[in-house]
């Protein structure tokens, strides 16, 4: 087994694979011409591929391929029902389910949907206590849409789930999916002209769980970098020390230390480009205490933007992290961050960006 | 019987075939026999805004218009984007 990186763009995806050093890349692709990929993974209980995919005239669905992108099957029918009366705008994030539950898999989009598959990503249900959320009324969609863009199994509980919509904030659910609460508490709505700490309304970016300790979730936001260590009940902010920008939209992890993360900051929501004229990773190791600015091989000389689903994270000892510009570059660390090397370049508008084992 | 064209990447989504032969009673039904109906109409039924429809190379108004025989439908992606 190697490392492959998933790269989605706007103009299909490419399969990025790594020899043993994780320092030599090769390009395959595109598959999925025409589509536009928002996210794709490898579904570690399975190999299969899964994407979610968009086209500006054909819509928004998911793929998977059991083959490795030899051939592809596309979802059919994927729609939110009549008496919501929304429709199915676009496909952001496939994640598969709990290692239990091998053929469950979760589908997020707009407008503020999730769906749920129950045979492997062949056919896809609206969960309808997303649709239908009492606060849903007070969510407001950011410039990507309605987005539920991030979605979260707890490894150490089947029946806990977490998403998180842009602008409506994050979501717990201890019950498989049947009720969600509100999971905001500490988090700014800075855009807000009155109340800056609402129920809901929150603009994340990006929310992940760290996989060894379940209990502790990071979040990017457009209001700052946060932690929880209470399942989401409680977020503190972590922003200084270091870091130059709260706003950002990337966000990855060491599985290995879960007081390690890595974000990409930019100057602000009002200038969405690297700070400093450079592209600069950032990394904690003390739980967001303090963060260093990571630079080695990276360009000095950019004004770069990396997208939500723009850095992943492989299992490997050091951790590979990598990255994926607007401008088509990718940028792998193979040493936690240590060292850069430019992948691939000029691929078209990145997406996302995901690791996986691949044969 | 139509005659239904598809573009390519259409075509790719129906396994590889760009040309199908369907009877059906109307435009609609005739799409609607197509592997690629999901892609074609939204959840509500309704034609996705920038999908053509020319029959006999005239652009449609009314898919619910009966299906002639000999009728040759073309599926046209509206022209724009980057």
């Amino acid at each position: 087994m190697g490392v492959a990186v998933l790269v989605g763009t706007r103009k299909g995806l490419f399969v990025l694979t790594g020899n043993e050093t994780r320092r030599g890349w090769s390009v395959e692709g595109p598959h999925l011409t025409g589509w536009e990929v928002f996210h794709a993974m490898r579904d570690p209980r399975t190999g299969v591929v899964h994407t979610a995919t968009n086209n500006w005239v054909y819509g928004a669905t998911a793929h998977r391929s059991a083959d490795l992108g030899e051939t592809w099957e596309r979802a059919e029918g994927i729609g939110l029902p009549e008496e919501s009366g929304l429709t199915w705008e676009k496909s952001w994030h496939v994640e598969p389910g709990h290692a239990d539950e091998p053929e469950t898999l979760w589908l997020g989009g707009t407008p503020g949907a999730l769906f749920r598959s129950g045979d492997g990503g062949s056919t896809w249900e609206p969960v309808q206590s997303v649709l239908e959320h009492p606060t849903r009324e007070k969510w407001n969609p950011g410039a990507g849409g309605l987005c539920c863009h991030s979605i979260q199994v707890d490894p150490s509980d089947p029946q806990r789930l977490y998403i998180a919509i842009s602008a409506a904030g994050a979501f717990r659910s201890d019950d498989g999916g049947e009720t969600w609460e509100p999971k905001n508490t500490g988090v700014a709505a800075d855009f807000f002209p009155d109340d800056n700490f609402p129920e809901v309304g929150q603009c994340v970016h990006k929310l992940l769980v760290h996989p060894a300790r379940p209990e502790r979730l990071w979040q990017q936001n457009h209001c700052g970098v946060y932690r929880s260590d209470d399942r989401g009940d409680t977020w503190e902010r972590l922003e200084g020390n270091g870091l130059p920008s709260g706003f950002g939209f990337p966000l990855a992890l060491d599985p290995a230390d879960p007081d390690a993360a890595y974000v990409v900051p930019e100057e602000g929501a009002e200038n969405r480009v690297t700070p400093e004229g450079r592209l600069g990773v950032y990394r904690t190791r003390d739980g967001g205490a303090s963060w260093e600015l990571l630079e080695n091989g990276l360009p000095q000389q950019a004004w770069q933007s990396v997208m939500r689903e723009g850095m992943g994270f492989d299992r490997r000892d050091p951790v590979g992290i990598y990255l994926g510009t607007q401008s088509g570059s990718v940028w792998v660390s193979p040493d936690a961050g240590g060292e850069w090397i430019e992948a691939a370049a000029y691929l078209p508008t990145i997406l996302s960006v995901e690791a996986a084992e691949w044969p | 019987m139509a005659v239904i064209l598809l573009p390519s990447l259409l075509a790719r989504e129906a396994g590889g075939e760009g040309r199908f032969e369907i009877d059906a009673p109307t435009v609609r039904d005739a799409l609607r026999e197509l592997p690629v109906r999901d892609l074609l109409f939204d959840e509500r039924g309704d034609l996705r805004p920038l999908v053509n429809v020319y029959v006999n190379s005239v652009q449609a108004d009314d898919l619910g218009a009966p299906l002639e025989p000999e009728t040759e439908i073309r599926l046209v992606a509206a022209v724009a984007g980057g």
